[in-house]
């Protein structure tokens, strides 16, 4: 509309060009008739009725001029609206399948991995549409071929450690017949005996951290904790390793705070843990050395520490010293009998029962492993020494 | 002297229950897997104790467990099981069972046990 407008506005413009030149060539001629004399009055209506002409001519055309501005303007008006409105069904059409996407996005990252878009619309956000369900189908079968390698691997650890038990059991059981008729094996036959029989301990230990590591993977590292009283528990387990201990001459301590509020713990699971940094302070530890283990309050948690002043963790060792199969300096490999497994399942027994367990050390000095637990709300019945004891017994049974 | 019928399906491991609890003054009576165990005692065989292995193929010492207790029997039962926890061990809590040994065995408590049970 507007450039047809501005077309007839064109045409209109050079016909009044047109008009204008020819008004002042008819006016012209009549001035030079005047000058010459050859004509009088005629010449000069003629002059006059040029000029009137020409004023009307550009009134005309300064109208047609307002009238073409004003087609343009609305023109230009229509233009810009009906661009705006394309614009806008755009926008609009772009909106619901974005937000779509944004919403099964973060559906899927939040874990929904059935998460999934409609694919319509514009060809860019169909393909789009398309993309992101692809991907989302990929993650859900990535996600369910891990679980089902989770599963797979936890069934085997379970089976692995159930079939290796029974001649396990057999070897040891025949071991300790041997062992019973001692007095009538030579030195040399009871000393083989007892390799033995150590290395049927240590098997049974390996399974136990295997199958105890399985379960905490698949989350089911069952606890059950009671409000338990520290002192008697760190007494046990300091009683129990004292002889190992004591056969490598190192000193063996105990610091407990007076007065230590109970602790909301499974007793023979913290034994656990206090068992094994005992023993990883005493197999790392030289001959002589000094082992501590202390237990005070921090705010709302009991901390329990076992300390030595043995050779200590090199700090690149120190952050990974919680990961499976992690074992401080290699080349005590062949003197330390553990798992490699013992400072991960530590960990993930502390963490079960909502607290916590690090360590600090410096080469040369010695390492510090701080085991922090809560206390129990409720002050329960004080789960004593020998208690915890016949908890231990039930458990193993 | 106590009678103990013990089910286990490794021989080794029958030899050397029966060898402990034999020098330990016991009358040892042994079964294969969980059906024998009820064959002997549908066939006259009394025992003061059971030590049945809780995974036996044909017939597990659990399931040979509910029917004797479903006929009535008040026999004290020891279940043997290879797994760490009696939760692990898929046992029935609604079963009578006078407790559980793991392997492996630690036989100073297993004699103390059978001992409390058969005294």
């Amino acid at each position: 509309m507007a450039v047809i407008g501005v077309g007839r506005f064109i045409q209109q413009r050079q016909d009044f060009e047109d008009s204008i030149a020819r008004s002042y060539q008819v006016e012209m001629v009549a001035r030079e008739r005047i000058a010459r004399g050859t004509s009088g009055e005629k010449a000069r209506a003629v002059v006059v009725q040029q000029a009137q002409r020409r004023d009307e001519l550009r009134d005309e055309i300064s109208g047609d001029t307002r009238d073409t501005a004003l087609l343009v303007a609305a023109g230009l008006l229509a233009g810009l609206t009906g661009a705006l409105l394309l614009f806008s069904g755009l926008i609009s059409s772009l909106r619901r399948p974005l937000e779509q996407l944004v919403d099964a996005a973060g559906r899927l990252a939040a874990g929904d991995r059935s998460a999934r878009v409609e694919v319509g619309g514009l060809s860019e956000t169909a393909t789009l549409g398309n993309a992101f369900n692809e991907m989302a189908e990929e993650l859900e079968q990535e996600e369910a071929r891990r679980a089902e390698l989770d599963r797979l691997k936890d069934e085997f650890v379970l089976t692995a450690s159930h079939e290796l038990r029974s001649p396990l059991t057999s070897v040891q059981g025949f071991a300790e017949l041997l062992m019973l008729e001692r007095e009538s094996l030579t030195p040399r036959q009871a000393e083989t005996v007892e390799v033995i029989l150590d290395n049927c301990r240590h098997l049974v230990r390996l399974l136990n951290d295997l199958l105890d590591l399985a379960r905490s993977d698949a989350g089911r590292l069952s606890i059950q904790p009671q409000p338990t009283e520290v002192a008697p528990l760190v007494e046990d387990v300091v009683r129990t390793m004292r002889a190992q201990t004591e056969a490598s001459g190192q000193a063996l301590s105990e610091a407990v705070d007076p007065g230590l509020p109970p602790i909301e713990v499974e007793p023979d699971r913290i034994r656990q843990i206090l068992v094994n940094l005992i023993t990883n302070a005493h197999e790392y530890s030289p001959e002589g050395a000094s082992i501590g283990v202390s237990a005070r309050t921090i705010g709302a948690e009991v901390e329990i520490t076992v300390s030595d002043n043995g050779p200590g963790i090199p700090e690149e060792q120190l952050e990974r010293i919680f990961e499976r199969f992690t074992r401080g300096d290699a080349g005590l490999t062949q003197r330390v009998g553990g798992t490699g497994l013992g400072l991960a399942i530590s960990k993930s027994l502390a963490e079960a029962h909502g607290g916590s367990i690090g360590a600090e050390s410096t080469v040369g000095q010695g390492s510090t492993f701080r085991l922090r637990l809560p206390v129990a709300t409720a002050p329960g019945p004080a789960a004593d020494g020998a208690a915890s004891q016949g908890q231990a017994t039930a458990e193993a049974g | 002297m106590a009678t103990i019928l013990v089910a286990d399906d490794s021989e080794t491991i029958l030899l050397l229950m029966r060898t402990r609890l034999e020098m330990a003054g016991h009358a040892v009576a042994t079964a294969a897997d969980g059906q024998e165990v009820l064959d002997q005692i549908a066939n006259g065989t009394v025992p003061d104790l059971l030590l049945l292995d809780a995974m036996m193929p044909r017939k597990s010492g659990i399931d040979a467990l509910r029917e004797l207790r479903d006929a009535g029997s008040e026999i004290p039962a020891l279940i043997v099981s290879a797994h760490q926890n009696p939760g692990d061990a898929d046992a029935p809590t609604d079963l009578a069972i006078d407790g559980y040994i793991t392997k492996p065995i630690d036989f100073d408590r297993l004699l103390e046990t059978v001992a409390e049970l058969t005294a």
